[in-house]
C-alpha cells in the first residue's frame, strides 16, 4: 500500500532549523562517513529523504535520529554542503515537537516568546505551588490567590505533565516497534527473549546512558578535537551524573524527611546528601558552563546553531545549580534562620528545578526519555542482524 | 548557361596518351597480400603508359609532390591510381591532377585494396592477377578519356524560409545581413512559433515574446526581407540556385498565389508539442496538464497567485519523459528540451509563491550544460525529484480527498510506495514531428524513422538535405531547444551563402548528353529520367531530346533505353566502359612468384 505522504513535512521541519538541507540530493555521503551508521541504523541521508519525501511518523519515530550524537563528520563530507548534522538535529526538535501533542513543545521551539512565556509561566505556578506547601495561615495568600487553589493547580499540572511524557514515550515507542516488528512475544516469548531483552536494556541505560560510550567513542573523531577538559563528552557524562547526584541528594532529603527519619541518623543522612549533592552541582555546573562556552564558542559541529530552546535548556540548568550553590552556602551564614532573600532563592531554585524535571516532554530534556528508548530499539536489532549473520 | 563541351585531348590517338600509373602498397594493407612489383612491371610496357611506379603510400605529402612533379616533367595527360576506395581519395587524386595542370576528369582510381587485397589474402597470386586486369582496365579507359570542365550557372541571390519561428526569424535576419534577400512564408497567422506564446524562457529569462517582438522589429525595418503570413509553399520547380516557389496566400477575398525565384529554401517548420492519450498518466482528470498549458498558466500568474479553475495551487506534481523515450514503436527519442523547461517553469513557480511545494518525478534528468545550474536552483528552493524506473512508472489519480494523487515508489526512500497529494499535475510532454505531409512531397524531404526530417550528416553536414539547395534547421529536424534551433538557422544560413554568393555554382561534368544528330526523338529517354531531367527540343526542324546538366544526377538510367545510342554519360562513355571490359577479358597475365 501506497502511503499518503504530507507535502508540507520538509517546510514545517525548517522552521526548527536545517535551512540548507534542501541542497540534499541523496549521494550518500554522510552515511559512508557517518561512524555510528550501520546495517542496523542507516542515517543521516535516508532520514533527509523520508522529510523531503514527506514520511512524517517515520522520521519522528525513528530510532535513529537518537543514536546520532552529532559528532558532524558528515557535515564536513557532505559536497552539497547540506549541513546533514544540523538536519538531525533538527529532525530530533522536529520530533520533540511532533510527538507532543499539546503543541507546547512547538511553541516552545519555533517563538521564542512563547517560550518565555511559557517558562515564565512555568516558573510561576511552580513557584507558586511551593510557596504554598510552607506557607504559614497568615501568608496563605499569593497574590490574592488562595493557597488550596496554587496547590491545586500546580498538582494537576504535574500529574498532566506526567501523563503527557509517558503518553508520548509510549507512542514512539509504539511506532518504532511496529515498524521492527518487536512484540511483547519477541521480548518475552522465551527465556532466549528475556535474555535478550535484558542485554538490550542494560546496553542502552547502562552502557550508553549511564556509561555515554558511543558518545566517547564518537567524540575521537571531533575536528577539531577539542582539549579533554571541555570535550563534548566529558562535559555531557559530567552533566548527566551531577545531575543524577543532585537528583539523589534532593531525594535522599526529602525521602527521610517522609519517612520521619529521627534522631542521630538524621545528621548522617543529611551529611551524604549535602555531599552528594555538592560533588554533583559541581559536576554539573562545570559541564554546563563548558557547554554554554562551547555554543557561544561556536568551537564543534554540535556547537554551531543554537535554538533558542538549546539556551533556555542550559540557563535553566545553570540557574538551578547556582542558586543551589547559594542557599547551600546561606546556611553556613552566621545567622540561626535562613534570609527572607534565601527563601525567595530557594523558591526560585526549587520552581526551575520543577519545571526542568517536569516540562521534559517539551524541551531539549526530551531526549533524556527518547534516547534510551530508541537505543534500547537500536540494541535489539544489532542482536537480531548478529543472529541472522551466524545462521 | 552551360560551357560544358568535352574536348577530347587534342585529337590524340589513344596509344600515344601520356599515362601515369602509380600502384600504392598502402603501407602494406595491398602489398602484403598482391605482389605490386608484378603489377608495375604487368603495366610499364602497356600502350599510352609513360610511368609506372610503385609508391608506400600514395596519399602521402611527400607522393603526391612526385607525382605533381612527374606529371609537369612527363607531359602526362592521364592518371590512374591502384589504391584504396574512390571515397576516400578519389577527390585528393583529382586535385593533385588539378594543381599539376592536368584535367582532373582524366583521372581514374582502382580500389585494388577492398577489391584486390583484402577481398582475396589467401590467394596472392589470384589477387595479383585481379589487380593487374583491373588496372589494365582502367588504363583502358583512361586512354580515352576527354578533359571535361565543371559545369557553371549564375544563381539566384534569394532565400526562401519556410517557418517562421524563432529559428526562421533569426534566419531570415541572417540572410540578410549577409546580402542574400529573405522571403518567409508562415502558415499561421503570426510570425514566432512556440517562443513567442511564452513569457520567461531559459537560459536567458528574456520572456519569449519580447525576444519575437525585436526579431520582428528588425524585420520590419529590412527591405531585404519579405514575411508572409497565412501563407504556404505550394509548388517548387527548378534547380538549386535557380529554384522558382510558388507561394498561395489564404487572404479573406480567397486565395493568391505569387512566384518567387530563390537559390535556396530553409526548412524551420517546428515541431508538435505530444498530446497524452485520454487516461495517459490521468490525462482528461482535471487538474492534469501538458507542459505548454502548464507554461501558460505560470506565464498568465502574478506574484503571489498561482491559481488553477479560480483555485491557488498549493503543489505541483511534474511527470517527465511523457511522450518521449518510449518502447520500440513509440517516440523512442529523447525530446531532450523538455527536463529543463519544467525546471524552468518550476523555478518561474517558486518566485511567483515560494511556499508552493514541487514535486519531480524523472526518469534521468538531463539538464545538461548551463542548464545545470538551474536543475540546482530549484533543489535548491525546496523542489524534491523522485526517479522512477522505466518499468514502474508513477500513476496519477484522484485522492477520495479531492486533489490528485501521485504514487510512486521511490528509490531512495528503501522503495517505499509513496502517494505525493498535489493540486496540479503537470505531464512534462515532449516534441513530435508536424505533420506536413505536403511540404514533404513538395520538396521531396528525408523524413527520419521517428518523422522528423534528416540532414546529411549530423556532424559534418548538419543542415544540408539530399536535395541540393534545401536546408532544415530547428525543430523539424531534431527536438533541441531554441538557441540550438536559431544555431541551426543561422548554419542554414551560412550554407546558402555559400552556395549564393559567388553568384554561380559549380557541378560535376559527368552528366548525360545528347548526340542530336543521333537522336530520333523517339522520347523514350524522357520517362526514364528519375530527376525529370530530359525535355523535348526543337533541333534543325525536328523534335530531339535534351538533357539539363544542371539537374542530371549522371546516373545514367536514359542510356539503355535509348535505342539510337545517342546518349553517352560523359565520364563513363560508351566508349570508355567498352574498352575497359574488353581489356579485363584480355588473356590472364603471367605472374612471376606464385606464394604458397
Ligand atoms: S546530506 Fe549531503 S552527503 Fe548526505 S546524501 Fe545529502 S548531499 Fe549527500
Ligand atoms: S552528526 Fe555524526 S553521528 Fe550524526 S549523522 Fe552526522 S556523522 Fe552521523
Amino acid at each position: 500500500m501506497a502511503t499518503l505522504v504530507n507535502p508540507n513535512l520538509i517546510t514545517d521541519l525548517q522552521k526548527f532549523g536545517a535551512a540548507d538541507v534542501n541542497a540534499c540530493f541523496s549521494c550518500g555521503n554522510c552515511t559512508a562517513i557517518c561512524p555510528l551508521a550501520d546495517n542496523d541504523a542507516t542515517f543521516p541521508r535516508r532520514f533527509i529523504r523520508l522529510a523531503q519525501v514527506g514520511l512524517t511518523d517515520d522520521l519522528v519515530t525513528s530510532k535513529e535520529l537518537w543514536t546520532c550524537y552529532q559528532c558532524g563528520m558528515c557535515t564536513s563530507r557532505c559536497p552539497q554542503e547540506a549541513d546533514p548534522a544540523e538536519f538531525m538535529a533538527t529532525a530530533r526538535r522536529y520530533a520533540i515537537a511532533k510527538l507532543d501533542r499539546t503543541g507546547i513543545a512547538r511553541a516552545m521551539y519555533t517563538s521564542p516568546v512563547a517560550a518565555a512565556v511559557i517558562s515564565l509561566v512555568g516558573l510561576v505556578i511552580f513557584g507558586g505551588f511551593f510557596a504554598s506547601v510552607k506557607a504559614t495561615a497568615e501568608e496563605r495568600l499569593v497574590f490574592g490567590v488562595p493557597y488550596e487553589w496554587i496547590h491545586l493547580v500546580g498538582l494537576v499540572v504535574m500529574i498532566l505533565v506526567v501523563l503527557i511524557a509517558v503518553f508520548n514515550l509510549a507512542m514512539m515507542a509504539r511506532a518504532t516497534a511496529k515498524r521492527d516488528e518487536v512484540s511483547a512475544k519477541s521480548l518475552f516469548g522465551s527465556r532466549k527473549a528475556w535474555g535478550n531483552t535484558l542485554r538490550a536494556v542494560w546496553y542502552s541505560v547502562g552502557v550508553e546512558s549511564l556509561g555515554q560510550k558511543r558518545y566517547r567513542e564518537d567524540c575521537e573523531d571531533d575536528d577539531p578535537k577539542e582539549p579533554l577538559y571541555r570535550r563534548r563528552w566529558l562535559i555531557h557524562f559530567l552533566t548527566v551524573w551531577g545531575f543524577l547526584a543532585l537528583f539523589a541528594a534532593t531525594l535522599i532529603h526529602y525521602g527521610s524527611d517522609i519517612i520521619g527519619l529521627q534522631g542521630a541518623a538524621v545528621g548522617v543522612v543529611a551529611l551524604v546528601a549535602r555531599v552528594v549533592g555538592t560533588i554533583g552541582g559541581i559536576a554539573m555546573m562545570y559541564g554546563v558552563t563548558w557547554f554554554m562556552i562551547n555554543r557561544k564558542q561556536k568551537v564543534s559541529a554540535a556547537a554551531q546553531h543554537s535554538a533558542p530552546s538549546d539556551w533556555l535548556f542550559l540557563w535553566m540548568l545553570w540557574i538551578t545549580g547556582l542558586t543551589g550553590f547559594i542557599i547551600e552556602v546561606s546556611l553556613y551564614l552566621p545567622q540561626d534562620h535562613p534570609q527572607p532573600w534565601a527563601y525567595v532563592l530557594f523558591l526560585v531554585h526549587v520552581a526551575i528545578a520543577m519545571e526542568l524535571v517536569l516540562f521534559l516532554p517539551f524541551t531539549k530534556f526530551a531526549h533524556v526519555m527518547y534516547r534510551p528508548v530508541a537505543l534500547f530499539f537500536y540494541a535489539l536489532a544489532k542482536q537480531r542482524s548478529a543472529e541472522l549473520q551466524s545462521v | 548557361m552551360s560551357e560544358n563541351e568535352a574536348t577530347p585531348v587534342g585529337k590524340v590517338a589513344p596509344e600515344d596518351r601520356r599515362i601515369g600509373v602509380y600502384i600504392c602498397h598502402c603501407g602494406g594493407n595491398i602489398s602484403d597480400y598482391v605482389d605490386v612489383e608484378a603489377v608495375r612491371e604487368a603495366l610499364a610496357d602497356e600502350p599510352g603508359v609513360v610511368v609506372s611506379t610503385t609508391e608506400l603510400f600514395a596519399c602521402s605529402d611527400g607522393t603526391q609532390h612526385d607525382m605533381i612533379d612527374a606529371i609537369k616533367e612527363k607531359q602526362l595527360d592521364g592518371l590512374v591510381v591502384a589504391s584504396c576506395s574512390p571515397k576516400l581519395h578519389q577527390v585528393t587524386f583529382r586535385n593533385v591532377a588539378a594543381r599539376a595542370g592536368m584535367n582532373p576528369y582524366t583521372y581514374s582510381q582502382v580500389n585494388v585494396r577492398e577489391q584486390g587485397s583484402w577481398a582475396h589474402q589467401h590467394d596472392k597470386a589470384g589477387a595479383t592477377e585481379k589487380v593487374i586486369g583491373l588496372v589494365r582496365s582502367s588504363v583502358a579507359k583512361t586512354r580515352l578519356s576527354d578533359a571535361l570542365e565543371p559545369l557553371r550557372f549564375d544563381t539566384v541571390p534569394r532565400a526562401l524560409v519556410v517557418g517562421a519561428g524563432i529559428a526562421g526569424l533569426r534566419a531570415a535576419i541572417g540572410l540578410a545581413e549577409i546580402g542574400l534577400e529573405a522571403v518567409v512564408v508562415e502558415k499561421a497567422p503570426e510570425v514566432g512559433g512556440w517562443v513567442g506564446r511564452h513569457g520567461e524562457t531559459f537560459p536567458s529569462n528574456a520572456a519569449g515574446r519580447d525576444q519575437i517582438a525585436s526579431l520582428n522589429e528588425q524585420i520590419k525595418q529590412r527591405r531585404d526581407i519579405t514575411v508572409y503570413t497565412n501563407a504556404e509553399l505550394t509548388g517548387k520547380s527548378g534547380t538549386f540556385g535557380n529554384y522558382s516557389a510558388e507561394i498561395t496566400l489564404h487572404r479573406d477575398g480567397g486565395d493568391k498565389t505569387l512566384t518567387v525565384d530563390v537559390g535556396s529554401i530553409i526548412v524551420a517548420t517546428g515541431f508538435d508539442s505530444y498530446a497524452p492519450d485520454d487516461g495517459e498518466f490521468g490525462y482528461g482528470i482535471e487538474g492534469v496538464v501538458t507542459l505548454p498549458q502548464f507554461k501558460e498558466l505560470v506565464d498568465a500568474s502574478e506574484a503571489g497567485k498561482l491559481i488553477y479553475n479560480g483555485r491557488p495551487v498549493r503543489s505541483v506534481g511534474y511527470v517527465y519523459c511523457v511522450g518521449s523515450r518510449q518502447e520500440a514503436g513509440g517516440n523512442e527519442y529523447c525530446s531532450k528540451f523538455c527536463c529543463t523547461a519544467a525546471i524552468h517553469a518550476s523555478v518561474l513557480v517558486n518566485k511567483l509563491d515560494p511556499s508552493v511545494r514541487q514535486f519531480h518525478l524523472y526518469r534521468d534528468v538531463r539538464a545538461y550544460g548551463r542548464n545545470e545550474l538551474l536543475y540546482n536552483e530549484t533543489r535548491d528552493a525546496g523542489s524534491v525529484f523522485l526517479k522512477f524506473a522505466d518499468d514502474a512508472p508513477p500513476t496519477v489519480a484522484k485522492l477520495p480527498s479531492g486533489g490528485l494523487g501521485l504514487t510512486i515508489t521511490d528509490l531512495l526512500t528503501d522503495s517505499r510506495e509513496v502517494t505525493i497529494p498535489v493540486d496540479l499535475v503537470v505531464l512534462v510532454t515532449g516534441m513530435v514531428p508536424r505533420q506536413n505531409k505536403s511540404l514533404v512531397d513538395l520538396l521531396k524531404l528525408p523524413l527520419g524513422t521517428d518523422g522528423f526530417f534528416n540532414e546529411i550528416h549530423p556532424k559534418l553536414r548538419p543542415v544540408e538535405t539530399v536535395v541540393d539547395g534545401v536546408m532544415i534547421a530547428g525543430c523539424c529536424q531534431s527536438p533541441r531547444t531554441a538557441g540550438e534551433s536559431v544555431a541551426a538557422g543561422l548554419a542554414a544560413v551560412a550554407q546558402s551563402a555559400a552556395l549564393l554568393k559567388k553568384g554561380y555554382a559549380e557541378l560535376e561534368p559527368l552528366v548525360a548528353r545528347i548526340d542530336p544528330e543521333k537522336c530520333t526523338g523517339s522520347g523514350d529517354c524522357l520517362t526514364a529520367c528519375p530527376y525529370d531531367s530530359i525535355t523535348s527540343i526543337e533541333w534543325d526542324g525536328r523534335q530531339i531530346a535534351s538533357v539539363d546538366p544542371a539537374t542530371c544526377k549522371g546516373c545514367g538510367g536514359c542510356i539503355p533505353v535509348c535505342g539510337a545510342d545517342a546518349i553517352d554519360l560523359l565520364g563513363y562513355t560508351d566508349a570508355q566502359m567498352r574498352a575497359a571490359i574488353e581489356e579485363m577479358f584480355e588473356a590472364s597475365v603471367p605472374v612471376k612468384e606464385p606464394v604458397a
